[in-house]
């Protein structure tokens, strides 16, 4: 498989079929990413979108100095779902009847299909309705750290921040959401 | 050094990922396996985190690549590949008919005695296949004009249009059988009635030369 590097100094020189691949190879984690986030499908997918085509843009910026290619497409993700949250965050209201619905119907859920692939739609979906409570830097810090699997070296590289922060941020966002996920009935066996 | 309750969270997460040293992993076990505080949440923590890393990303929409494709490079022209429509023909629709196709073309090479080994490459010259269809065609077509004008209904229609080409017969019928000698003024009436019979007779191969009733 092509490194990144080299796809990236094709596209420079205009070659399409280049820029087609690092899309096809980066889609689907920079989607996660935004899907984790905002827990939106269709919000994910316009953000994605924005994503590459600021890359598409920058590409020309873009210096080994920021480290690697996923790294700073990771960071551009980021830096555009901070922007997206905070010119959301008005039409956004806390404690809703949305973020309290899912810990009721787990509660009172009757059927529980021993199906493994249903099993981890539902942990899938618990997940998600735990990140949505939490604060955006706590969220952001969880995504990279246990669900991307970045080290503590590259989350610092994304987020810009000294590596105390990025340890201390990592630290309170899994007690947090395993707070939450304790209260929606999801407890160590 | 025994550790608080604050500081066992604060180092929680450096616990988990293996980032303290001996000494303070020994001193953090000290202090949980104590504390009826502590060890409930580290056991919290530790599963969530073994639940989070376990999770499947989510596939990404088909049209996303697509659809980042189109706004960079702009609209893609579709390839034309020769062989594109291969796929289409896996479908169970497909398949289906391409079956029955072949079945139907097995029964027919087995009805007319055909075998597969009696089907060199030049039988399949397609200058050949023409020349054979045309031939086969007007040898149908002869047959068929035969078949008509054997019809002892034409041959009395035909009789009753051209009457001076067919003076007034005998007044008994003429005989059907086969074996019956002809005077040569009905056989000269036969063939200037018929000429298209005496053609269309000539070809056949070995048809019988028996005159119309």
């Amino acid at each position: 498989m092509e490194p990144d590097a080299q796809l990236v100094q094709r596209c420079l020189r205009g070659e399409g079929p280049a820029w087609e691949e690092l899309v096809r190879r980066h889609s689907r984690r920079v989607y996660n990413i935004c899907y984790r986030f905002t827990g939106n499908p269709a919000e994910a997918e316009d953000l994605s979108q924005e994503v590459f085509l600021r890359i598409y843009r920058t590409l020309a910026s873009y210096r080994m100095a920021y480290g690697g290619f996923p790294t700073w497409l990771t960071s551009v993700t980021r830096n555009l779902l901070i922007d997206h949250y905070r010119r959301t965050r008005h039409d956004r209201v806390t404690d809703s009847l949305e973020d309290v619905m899912p810990k009721v119907e787990e509660k009172h859920s009757p059927v529980r299909t021993p199906d493994k692939a249903a099993l981890a739609s539902e942990l899938s979906a618990q997940v998600q309705s735990a990140l949505s409570r939490l604060s955006p830097d706590l969220r952001e810090a969880v995504i990279l750290r246990d669900l991307q699997g970045l080290e503590y070296n590259e989350i610092q590289e994304v987020l810009s921040v000294p590596e105390g922060t990025v340890k201390s941020r990592i630290n309170r966002g899994r007690i947090e959401l395993a707070r939450v996920l304790q209260e929606m009935g999801l407890r160590p066996e | 050094m025994t550790w608080t309750c604050v500081q066992i969270e604060e180092q929680l997460s450096d616990y988990l990922d293996g980032l303290l040293s001996d000494a303070e992993q020994r001193e953090f076990r000290a202090h949980v396996d104590a504390c009826p505080q502590c060890a409930p949440l580290l056991a919290q923590v530790a599963h969530v985190i073994g639940r989070l890393r376990t999770l499947e990303s989510e596939p990404a929409p088909a049209a996303l690549v697509s659809k980042i494709l189109d706004q960079t490079l702009g609209p893609r022209k579709t390839k034309h590949d020769w062989f594109s429509w291969l796929p289409m023909l896996w479908q169970p629709r497909f398949a289906m008919g391409t079956v029955t196709v072949l079945a139907t073309l097995l029964i027919i090479f087995q009805a007319t005695g055909v075998r597969r080994s009696d089907i060199t490459a030049a039988n399949l010259n397609p200058v050949r296949i023409f020349h054979a269809a045309d031939s086969h065609a007007h040898l149908a077509f002869a047959r068929s004009v035969k078949f008509v004008n054997d019809l002892r209904v034409v041959y009395e229609i035909q009789s009753r249009l051209q009457p001076a080409n067919n003076p007034a017969p005998n007044n008994a019928a003429p005989s059907s059988a086969p074996s019956q000698q002809k005077s040569p003024n009905e056989s000269q009436r036969n063939h200037s009635t018929n000429g298209s019979f005496a053609y269309v007779a000539t070809l056949i191969p070995d048809a019988p030369t028996r005159s119309p009733r």
